[in-house]
């Protein structure tokens, strides 16, 4: 394992070979198992390959009300607290990369209290406090309990976003005649952009899978596409509703993987969780 | 058609004092030139020229405007930053027409605009670039253009070549120079070589500690420095510590008549000012070394008491280490707690105990 | 305006009243959600379930406590958690280090494709994981497909056991354990181990003596960051794990839920925070440690 500091360029890297074999494995044959299922018609036990292929599946899927209900009711919240969190924690992420106010370091960090208790107790304490203010199974309750979980994620990489823009950009752009308004939308907005967009994505599909708040907070009435897809998997329906659901569940993330990957890989995504 | 007047300046940041009551007149035109190592508060004074430091206190006027208290959006000033500071997210021609643009003007009067300036930086049909496709020295060109094309009465600029390499640095001096005199525009320029304040400058203005310690021309200020810093900041310069007793400079190596008050004095003389001779005597000076530069050989040269000076001789002389010489000066400064006490033309040469020649 | 908006702009130098409030207004909203839903559901999830409405009025009463750790149900789903949430510690260190370092000191081709695999579970959400291990671990699965292709007997299904959630878990939290790991290896500097190497220590004294010690912090976080996440982790032991006893997660859900019980669930939490605690403080000690050498 330690063999490769050295990294003679000349050897065979037989554990680059290994590791990546090993994960190929583990990662990646649960999901092709899914993804075989997804379009499968029969698949009895012993046989290796499925007996018969066919989208039968995805038809009955996609004729079943509750997935359609529970796939605009995700959207819809996904949509509402991504674009509720970057309202409120946008301008607040600006106000904590370049200004200074009484208590800033202690409000920055005090972010990080969404992540410093195991998050189902806190979900459970949360619950508590919405009991007594009739939030529990409505909508605007769900919002909520999913808005706190995005804030970490949404003040943090964003701060850093900005404080990388070089603030001589801004001062020049001051001296060529722009006013502070002006500056941050054509010149540190830009310049932070990519960042960013990829909070604002990873938050969006982030709510989108969130699953624990969702139901302790939502159920019965709001159900969402992973409340749903426990549902199937508990009742044991079909097979293949699950495999479907879950082919279609992971398109935005697909999405995310592809927008996001720069970014992830730079680890500037690491440090937002303190690493 | 601009002057930039700069009342009692004062800059404080929490436990500092950065800039400590400057004051200064740019004329029409001039191109003045903040020299100072690093922490002098030359480029803070510029950032309070430009808006982007408020002062502590004092007045900055632009012909008879005052603007001391104007975010730096709406002064008439143009600055060029050290790192150039470019928009990476815009091309060449929207960094220069940005400004433009928040002018309203007609599309045509900004391409126009903006073609011109590309034209008098030497980037004409650069317009299209990404700002990374340039190299530095054209990167810093387009944040020149980027400040001229909105036609500034004072442009500010923060080592500007500080990030170049050096031939490009002389290259680029000229060409601001240049650009400069062609427009006759009002410049201030902080800089902390002295090579390029030289080489552009009017005036220099040298700091230190956030104070002014001379303003004048290149050639005044490397011939006649008012203060022992200035001497020793600008150019090469040999310093020799003594004391004045009785009308006379007591170096065991130099001795000079002068009327000053008695105390200790510090002599300065430049390299170029010295001649050596060799010389028999037991106890005289000795070369070290001899470096030659091709158009001079620099000789270092150890006294008697330990002091080491710097000896510029012509390029044919010829110096051994260890060889004893004597020397001679034809020009000095002396200077007591940092002010001039008296400065002169006189020979002044080592002492031997018996001759002394007047070389000058 | 223009005094206020020259201030914004001028470096950080003169302490402007106003220029201190803006800032205050703009962090204002998500400070303030912090404090309502976050700080204040925890002390009041804490005095809520020791001060309890009595007969005779509110009064101190530690009876729902009592009532926990009398609860042998209730004590059996703790001690699991807490076996749960180690294994899973041991397991996500002991495969999240080596791939660590590996990226860290590789330069082959290999690296990039590791790293994408590493980091790819991050990409797949809990849900459709669950079900994706239940179709290839579970019974009749793949594996038990290829088993029998090959002619092997089944294994015994980790499904419903203990240890399906332990297997999902671990790839779950794979992706953020190794970049965690990495970004604090990224701070030990190349020099330093080859002045290691040229001095004649092998590949497990430089690990020993040099690595470890410069990343025991990082490597703190990232057990405290995962034991934060998996202590009370949700979709996976519910869907994977055995129905008794159940990890607190689903423990707590289901008193809420379908028990109607908030006191006894505020209770599970209470209990849950007391035992993350160390991990917590430890947590938010360290970044914020991290945050001011930043600043400063």
């Amino acid at each position: 394992m330690i063999r490769s500091y050295s990294s003679t360029s000349g050897r065979f890297d037989w554990m680059g070979l290994a590791f990546a074999i090993l994960l190929v494995i583990v990662i990646a044959v649960p999901l092709l198992v899914v993804f075989t299922w997804a379009f499968t018609e029969v698949w009895r036990y012993p046989s290796v390959i499925p007996q018969k292929f066919g989208l039968r599946f995805w038809d009955q899927t996609l004729s079943r009300a509750d997935v359609w209900e529970a796939l605009f009711i995700s959207l819809r919240l996904s949509a509402t607290v991504t674009a509720l969190s970057a309202l409120i924690c946008l301008p607040a992420a600006y106000a904590f990369a370049r200004m200074k106010f009484p208590g800033r370091d202690l409000f920055f960090l005090s972010f990080l209290a969404s992540h410093a208790f195991p998050k189902f107790g806190l979900l459970v304490a949360i619950a508590a406090i919405f009991l007594q203010l009739n939030l529990i199974a409505t909508f605007w309750g769900v919002v909520l309990i999913q808005l706190v979980g995005t804030l970490m994620l949404m003040i943090w990489i964003p701060v850093a976003a900005f404080q990388a823009v070089d603030r001589r950009m801004e001062e020049a752009a001051r001296d060529v005649g722009a006013g502070p308004l002006r500056v941050f939308w054509s010149i540190t907005l830009p310049q932070a952009g990519p960042t960013i967009f990829a909070a604002v994505l990873l938050t969006f599909v982030s709510t989108f899978y969130e699953t624990e708040g969702a139901w302790l907070i939502g159920a019965p009435q709001i159900r969402t596409m992973p409340v749903l897809m426990i549902n199937f998997i508990n009742n044991q329906v079909v097979v293949q509703y699950g495999a479907v659901l879950s082919v279609i569940l992971w398109v935005p993330s697909f999405i995310a993987l592809i927008f996001a990957r720069r970014v992830i890989g730079t680890g500037s995504f690491a440090k937002g969780f303190g690493a | 058609m601009a002057r930039l007047k700069i009342e009692s300046l004062r800059k404080s940041f929490a436990a500092t004092t950065a800039v400590d009551d400057f004051s200064l007149d740019v004329g029409d035109g001039e191109l003045v030139c903040l020299l100072g190592p690093s922490g002098s508060g030359k480029s803070t004074i510029l950032r309070m020229i430009g808006g982007f430091e408020q002062p502590t206190s004092g007045m900055i006027r632009i012909d008879g405007q005052d603007v001391t208290r104007l975010s730096p959006e709406r002064r008439p000033t143009g600055m060029v930053f050290q790192s150039h500071a470019l928009w990476s997210h815009m091309n060449v021609f929207n960094n220069i027409a940005f400004g433009l643009k928040l002018r309203s003007l007609s599309r045509g009067e900004i391409q126009r605009k903006v073609d011109q300036a590309l034209e008098l930086v030497g980037l004409a049909g650069y317009g299209h670039r990404q700002t990374f496709q340039l190299s530095g020295g054209q990167q810093q060109r387009v944040a020149l253009a980027r400040s001229l094309v909105l036609e500034p009465k004072i442009l500010l600029l923060d080592e500007p070549f500080a990030s170049l390499d050096q031939h490009l640095r002389e290259r680029l001096r000229e060409e601001v120079r240049d650009i400069q005199q062609r427009l006759g525009i009002t410049t201030l320029f902080v800089t902390h070589g002295q090579d390029e304040a030289l080489a552009m400058a009017d005036r220099i203005v040298v700091l230190r500690n956030g104070q002014c310690e001379q303003v004048d021309a290149p050639d005044v200020l490397y011939r006649n420095p008012q203060t022992e810093f200035v001497a020793g900041f600008i150019g090469q310069m040999n310093f020799l510590s003594a004391n004045v007793e009785g009308g006379r400079f007591r170096h065991p190596d130099f001795t000079l008549d002068v009327e000053v008050q008695d105390g200790p004095a510090v002599l300065a003389l430049r390299p170029e000012a010295l001649r050596l001779e060799p010389s028999d005597s037991p106890d005289a000076a000795g070369v070290t070394r001899a470096t030659d530069f091709g158009s001079h050989i620099m000789v270092d040269v150890e006294l008697r008491d330990g002091a080491r000076l710097k000896v510029m001789t012509a390029p044919d002389a010829r110096w051994q280490k260890g060889q004893t010489v004597r020397l001679a000066a034809s020009a000095f400064a002396l200077y007591r707690q940092n002010r001039l006490l008296a400065r002169g033309g006189l020979p002044v040469e080592t002492v031997e105990g018996r001759s002394r020649h007047a070389l000058a | 305006m223009a005094d206020t908006a020259t201030l914004s702009a001028a470096g950080g130098s003169e302490p402007a009243i106003g220029r201190g409030l803006k800032g205050l207004l703009l962090v204002a909203i998500p400070v303030f959600l912090v404090g309502w839903l976050i700080i204040y559901p925890i002390f009041a999830a804490i005095l809520s379930t020791l001060f309890v409405a009595g007969p005779d009025g509110v009064q101190f009463s530690t009876a729902s406590y009592q009532f926990f750790f009398s609860d042998p149900y209730s004590r059996a789903n703790l001690a699991l958690t807490l076996w749960t949430t180690s294994i899973c510690a041991v397991l996500l260190l002991l495969v999240g280090l080596p791939i660590a370092l590996y990226l860290r000191f590789s330069t082959s081709r290999f690296a990039d494709l590791v790293q994408s695999l590493a980091i790819f579970p991050m990409f797949v959400p809990s849900i459709i994981l669950s079900y994706a291990l239940i179709r290839t671990i579970g019974p009749n699965g793949t594996v038990d497909i290829l088993l029998n292709a090959v002619g092997l007997p089944k294994l015994p299904t980790p499904y419903l056991t203990p240890w399906g959630p332990v297997i999902g878990l671990v790839w779950d939290n794979l992706p953020l354990t190794v970049l965690m790991l990495t970004a604090g290896l990224a701070g030990i500097s190349s020099p330093s181990i080859e002045a290691a190497r040229d001095v004649g220590a092998g590949p497990i004294r430089v690990f020993w003596y040099i690595i470890l010690p410069r990343m025991g912090n990082s490597i703190l976080v990232t057990i405290s960051f995962t034991v934060l996440g998996i202590f009370s982790s949700f979709t996976l032991p519910y869907v994977l794990g055995p129905a008794s006893p159940e990890m607190m997660g689903p423990f707590m859900l289901r008193t809420f839920n379908d028990l109607y019980d908030p006191l006894n669930a505020k209770t599970q939490a209470v209990i849950s925070f007391v035992f993350c605690l160390f991990f917590g403080l430890f947590y938010v000690w360290s970044i914020a440690r991290n945050q001011r050498s930043q600043s400063r």
